[in-house]
């Protein structure tokens, strides 16, 4: 082997668990960017999908907790009385839920049943799922996640017991596991049911969170997000109109800000990475100041110690970043966690270049982490180095 | 084979710490002929590895001029006495400054990587190089594999391996038992008869200083005696 790469293989080697901590504190940071960039990905792809279903959100004005009648669904449609613009509306209440004797929560909406099959094509895609809906007031459309995490299949009998009123268990028949939909962890029902729950319990009815109304073009969509929100103003209840792009990006970011929170934390991991490496490059520049002034001394020039010593810091670091980029990739495209599902996400998608750009970070992590080191052994003088060591 | 004439003077060195001027040298003037073994002496802080270092061009003067051969160092910027130092110098060092992960054949051999030939040619340099110094049958072995002595003739070898004018040694034998001193002194001794080197060689020790043909004295960073030695052949130095 050429010596000036036996010589850097062997630097590279010299203290072999200092160098593997290095790899660590490199990858590390480069896995949370691959994973990061990859949820904030497909949560723009989410987004996006949205934009494409021509669909406006409906909420109470002040707060999405704060419910709206379900008698503004009429008033609603008497803007475009020959549905041709506005095609569907369709009332929706959340439940949440979990399942007896199992913490896990679960995403449980109850949706108006004529309106949802045309709000909502991405549901129940064949004729059988379809009639099953509409004959069986006890359907329940389950997402494909949750039909994994629990195991539930079509024809299953599931009961949920709702996180708010009525509070008592309710039993649903599984009709469809929404293969097709991009949201895999929520679940559907028919809102007539929840009524009926709610009228036996006492509990207030005629209330849905949210409407979404599926429009006929672009032009209705904008034309409808104002009308509507003039046809409530200065009522009781007035609403708050958005696209349904909008209104998801305001739902996740209100929830917990997911896409700035995980760009933070990348940004973070990455400086910290670039500390410990630095750290390891000063140190190994300490370890070897007389070796340096020697190279010197014999006419090593300053430009080729500071190459000795930054080819060093970017090896180093660009094998924790081709590890860092490796794990979560081979972890989720060849391993049974490339069914692995995020709320809102479809599958997290490991892009080849979004772990090409990782490396190239783990690459200028290591220039940083070698600059300073590198300069001050451009700018080592020689007697003096010796002398220190005298 | 080559060797080169060292001439100074005049040569001031003042050394800066905390505002205060702290003069080393003052006005040297001296002359080493091509081919010279000469020791330089003295007690701690007279000059003498100031010297060394400004006639090998790893520092330069406050004032006054030193040559080495036809270079007129005081006139080269840092990027020349760099490159100078690659052809026409080479340094052994009390404490040998070995790279501990390369085995010596590779520690001869770095010198080589400034100069542009085959690697065919560097290998038959280093084994040269090694030959001379007697460790023929140690260049695999790493610094940590070998006596004090042993790294010490691989220092040499490596200051030999590019063929300079000028060897220049501070206090090599400092950190050598009398025995070992005495094979690396006979060593030095063998490169300025046989291949004709100027060895400039700094000292604490009398019995090393009578390996050279001529011994300086500095103190307080003038030149207080230049003593001509008796002449120690190879041949005796063996014996």
């Amino acid at each position: 082997m050429n010596l000036r790469l036996l010589y850097l293989a062997r630097n590279l080697t010299r203290n072999r668990i200092r160098t593997a901590l290095t790899c660590a504190a490199v990858a590390l940071p480069i896995i949370i960017y691959v994973l990061s960039t990859a949820v904030v990905e497909g949560y723009e792809e989410f987004l996006e999908q949205a934009a494409r279903e021509l669909r406006l959100a409906v909420t109470q004005r002040t707060s999405i907790i704060n419910p709206l009648p379900a008698g503004h669904r009429p008033k609603i449609e008497s803007l475009d009385p020959t549905g041709a613009r506005l095609v569907a509306v369709c009332g929706m209440r959340w439940i949440g839920g979990r399942i007896e004797n199992d913490p896990r929560p679960l995403s449980t909406l109850a949706v108006d049943a004529d309106t949802f099959p045309t709000s909502f094509p991405e549901y129940l895609r064949s004729p059988d799922e379809r009639e099953a809906w509409v004959r069986d007031k006890q359907a329940l459309i389950i997402g494909r996640g949750v039909a994994g995490q629990f195991g539930w299949k079509k024809g299953d009998r599931v009961t949920i017991v709702p996180s708010v009123p009525p509070y008592t268990p309710m039993e649903f028949h599984v009709v469809s596991t929404s293969e097709e939909a991009s949201d895999p962890l929520t679940n559907w029902f028919r809102r007539d049911y929840l009524e009926e729950e709610l009228r036996k319990s006492g509990a207030p009815e005629g209330l849905v969170s949210f409407f979404f109304i599926k429009c006929g073009s672009k032009a209705d969509l904008d034309h409808f997000r104002v009308a509507i929100d003039a046809l409530f103003a200065r009522s009781p209840d007035e609403t708050k109109t958005q696209d349904e792009k909008t209104f998801m990006n305001e739902y996740v970011t209100q929830q917990f800000n997911l896409p700035r929170n995980l760009r933070i934390l990348a940004a973070v991991t990455v400086f910290v990475a670039v500390m410990a490496a630095a750290n390891t490059m000063s140190m190994n520049f300490r370890d070897r100041i007389s070796e340096y002034a020697t190279l010197k001394s014999m006419g090593f020039s300053g430009g080729i110690v500071f190459t000795m010593i930054q080819s060093e810091s970017l090896l180093t670091c660009a094998a924790g970043g081709i590890a860092g980029a490796a794990v979560p990739y081979v972890l989720f495209t060849h391993t049974p966690m490339k069914n692995f599902t995020v709320p809102l996400i479809q599958h997290l998608d490991i892009a080849p270049a979004v772990c090409g750009q990782a490396v190239l970070i783990a690459l200028a992590i290591g220039l940083l982490a070698g600059a300073w080191p590198s300069w001050l052994a451009v700018r080592l003088h020689v007697v003096t180095a010796l002398r220190s060591l005298e | 084979m080559s060797a080169a004439e060292i001439e100074c003077i005049d040569v001031r060195k003042v050394y800066r710490k905390d505002r205060i001027a702290i003069p080393v040298l003052d006005g040297l003037n001296l002359r080493i002929a091509a081919g010279e073994f000469v020791t330089l002496m003295g007690p701690s802080g007279s000059g003498k590895s100031t010297l060394l270092h400004l006639i090998g061009g790893l520092d330069s003067p406050t004032g006054g001029s030193v040559r080495v051969g036809d270079a007129q160092l005081e006139r080269m910027s840092e990027r020349e006495l760099t490159a100078w130092r690659s052809r026409h110098v080479g340094f052994i060092f009390q404490m040998y400054h070995l790279v501990p992960v390369l085995t010596a054949a590779q520690n001869v051999e770095l010198p080589l990587l400034l100069f542009k030939m085959s690697a065919a040619e560097r290998r038959e340099r280093v084994a040269t190089a090694l030959k001379i110094v007697g460790l023929s049958d140690r260049t695999d072995h790493r610094p940590n594999q070998l006596s004090g002595g042993q790294e010490q003739r691989v220092a040499i070898a490596r200051a030999l391996v590019t063929d300079p004018d000028v060897i220049l040694a501070d206090e090599p034998t400092g950190d050598l038992d009398a025995r070992t001193s005495e094979e690396i002194l006979t060593l030095l001794n063998l490169l300025n008869t046989e291949f004709g080197k100027t060895i400039l060689m700094v000292t604490h020790d009398p019995k090393a200083a009578a390996h050279g043909q001529r011994t300086i004295h500095l103190e307080k960073g003038v030149l207080e005696r230049d003593e001509v030695m008796p002449r120690k052949t190879v041949a005796a130095a063996s014996a």
